[in-house]
């Protein structure tokens, strides 16, 4: 049996444990694998499983890829003045985006996304352009062996407005790779709005990679939710290029069982006046594992910048892990800088208050979650969204 | 309503409680008084149900009921309700959502419907007015950033939403001003009916001056050691413990 690196070739090497970015991660057993793009899917047409509509009541656009390879049928596309729309594929020669990111060359899962990259998104919005709905990107995986490598391109001209959400899903019996990139690019004044969450169900490898690149006084506000995945990766990395850009970026994981969560985010504060707030939370159920490492970048020129960190993790079983680490670099001398990560266990003191109420053991534990969650959660522009994530979160972890 | 015999408890390896006895009949109202460390709030986190604390003998008995079998949020919804010396602070859940909770829970037991948000509300202004809970205290956190003298108020306030039938006070007073003492003592007078009875932890008289107990109880090194009238408060306010120390030892 061929290993992944016969088929998929590169000239960067796949990260090994030696390698401090992938240390708590290691994926020896994926690279024994042998998996394929064209590997057959388990269903005719989208499965039954898995609604082609991830978000009940959410009206919003939508761009179904399945195995990577896009779907015109349950595709729903906006057509408006200012705003150009299409998958990938359909993108004029002329027309092909220019990826700025380096990802490509850094690391081995870069570099297979730029060699085998398939379909994704192409957004464009025009000037002051504000979409009236978000679009949900929604990826299925289906089938075993499978690798998929969506790419999407999203380019938000000055003081123009958009919210993508981008959702993940596969099938039980599917298993593989998923290897998603994103790029951003946020003029000055305007605002991207991200939402990613993976809800996959099967064994599939899951990276995805964001990159995103602001221009002075731009906004960005992404949410990245881990409801529930084999083995995820989600990797952020914001460069600030211009005065004044703002940042909050949100994440919950709470993984259960064997499942591994890692959330590697970069903020690379280049330019003077920019504020950032980070906060993920997690809590770690059965035997779950998990990473969490925040870089923060203040370089010389990002004078009077405000960073805000914090990672904070329950563990609620025995058997769960994470590891957390903050890496601050500043080199510049007028900055606000606050970090935190903590790693504890349920309140043992709040939860025999609320029980003392009258309130049972499962109700007191959701009472929790749901405070504990609802700093990260709350800032999620649609309430349909929201309700989705903390319904799929209820409904696995029986609250 | 409340049969306490013989009853021992530790923590870990240390023994608090040494064959402690009550006995407590609706409507009475009973003060616990005695030093520091003898184990006035472990008898009251017992009787709550925490966990931490090992019963490894003896009987309590509610209307019935062998209170030690169940669980801290039966307990609670067969009627028992403490006042905690030290309230918790819950950030993010909201001190009226946490109510309703609580109350939606022991309808749920008694086998009634949801409570029903128009009647919520009323029963929380009713209850709030009743011990002068500001309304900006209700909504937000669950006793976050609440002073000392709040946090106690809002014990008593959810005391006052729950009607419980045994009601055990650990320390209701302390932190507690000259008015707010005044506000919460007629709260608790105001609960006062022929079938609920009151369990009053304190260490002085002033409240006693506003809640007049039935009885008076010293509890030391784990034992209830003296039993009173309430002119018994007014003794130990006097004279310390050291005369029943001695009592004992003679
Ligand atoms: N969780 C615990 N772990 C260890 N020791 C404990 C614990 N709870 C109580 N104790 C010990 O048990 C003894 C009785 O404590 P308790 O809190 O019941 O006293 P108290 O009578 O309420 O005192 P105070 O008047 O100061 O409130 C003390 O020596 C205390 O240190
Ligand atoms: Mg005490």
């Amino acid at each position: 049996m061929a290993v992944l690196t016969d088929i998929f070739k590169s000239t960067l090497l796949p990260p090994t444990r030696r390698s401090e970015r992938w240390k708590y991660s290691p994926i020896s057993k994926l690279l024994n694998t042998s998996l394929s793009t064209d590997s057959e899917a388990i269903n005719s047409g989208f499965s039954k499983e898995v609604d082609p509509n991830p978000v009940q009541g959410l009206e919003a656009y939508r761009l179904v890829l399945r195995n990577g390879k896009f779907d015109a049928s349950l595709s729903d596309l906006p057509v408006a003045q200012g705003v150009v729309c299409m998958p990938m594929s359909e993108v004029e020669d002329g027309e092909s985006p220019e990826f700025q990111n380096t990802y490509s060359q850094k690391e081995w899962v870069g570099e297979l996304n730029e060699s085998y990259h398939q379909d994704g998104m192409f957004l464009k919005i025009a000037r002051n352009i504000k979409l009236d709905r978000p679009i949900v990107i929604h990826h299925l995986t289906d089938g075993i062996d499978v690798a998929s490598f969506p790419r999407h391109f999203v380019r938000v001209e000055e003081g123009g407005e958009v919210d993508v959400v981008i959702w993940c899903s596969s099938t039980k019996k599917s298993s593989g790779m998923y290897n998603g990139l994103l790029e951003a690019s946020i003029a000055p004044n305007a605002s991207f709005m991200l939402e990613k969450v993976c809800n996959e169900d099967g064994e599939i490898y899951h990276f995805s990679h964001e990159n995103i690149i602001q221009e002075r006084d731009s906004r960005f506000m992404m949410h990245t939710f881990t409801v529930k995945g084999h083995w995820v990766r989600n990797e952020l990395e914001i460069v600030s290029r211009g005065k004044g850009t703002d940042s909050i970026f949100n994440g919950a994981y709470l993984p259960t069982e064997n499942e591994h969560v890692d959330n590697h985010t970069t903020m690379d504060h280049t330019s003077s006046d920019g504020t950032s707030s980070e906060l993920y939370r997690g809590i770690m159920y059965g035997s779950s594992t998990g990473v969490f490492n925040g870089k923060v970048f203040v370089r010389p020129d990002a004078q009077r910048t405000n960073a805000f960190q914090q990672n904070t993790n329950i563990v609620a079983d025995r058997g769960a892990s994470i590891n957390t680490k903050p890496e601050l670099e500043i080199y510049a001398d007028d900055v606000k800088c606050a970090h935190g990560c903590t790693v504890g266990q349920f309140d043992l003191d709040a939860l025999f208050y609320l029980k003392s109420r009258g309130i049972q053991e499962k109700a007191a534990k959701a009472l929790l979650v749901e405070a504990f969650l609802a700093d990260v959660i709350s800032s999620v522009p649609s309430t349909e969204l929201r309700k989705e994530i903390m319904k799929i979160y209820q409904e696995r972890h029986g609250w | 309503m409340l049969k306490i015999k013989n009853l021992h408890a530790k923590v870990g390896d240390n023994e608090i409680l040494k064959g402690l006895n009550l006995d407590v009949k609706p409507g009475e109202i009973h003060a616990i008084m005695g030093p520091n460390g003898s184990g006035k709030s472990t008898l009251a986190s017992v009787l709550a149900g925490r966990e931490a604390y090992e019963v490894t003998d003896g009987v309590v008995d509610l209307d019935g009921t062998d209170l030690l079998e169940l669980e801290a949020s039966d307990r609670a919804r067969e009627g028992v309700f403490l006042a905690f010396q030290y309230p918790i602070e819950i950030p993010g859940v909201s001190n009226l959502n946490f109510m309703k909770a609580a109350v939606n829970a022991k309808r749920d037991h008694n086998g009634q419907p949801p409570i029903k948000a128009k009647d919520f509300l009323a029963k929380v202004k009713e209850c709030s007015s009743l011990v002068e809970l500001d309304g900006r205290l209700r909504d937000r956190s669950v006793n976050e950033g609440f002073s000392g003298g709040e946090k106690k108020r809002n014990e008593i306030f959810q005391m006052a939403i729950l009607e419980p039938k045994l009601c055990i006070l650990d320390e209701t007073d302390s932190g507690l001003d000259i008015d707010a003492l005044r506000v919460v003592s007629k709260g608790v007078n105001a609960m006062r009916s022929p079938d609920r009875a009151f369990i009053v932890i304190t260490h002085y008289q002033r409240l006693l001056d506003h809640i007049i107990p039935d009885f008076v109880h010293v509890l030391s090194n784990g034992k209830i050691v003296k039993s009173g009238g309430k002119e018994l408060a007014l003794e130990l306010e006097a004279k310390g413990y050291d005369w029943i120390k001695e009592e004992q030892n003679a």
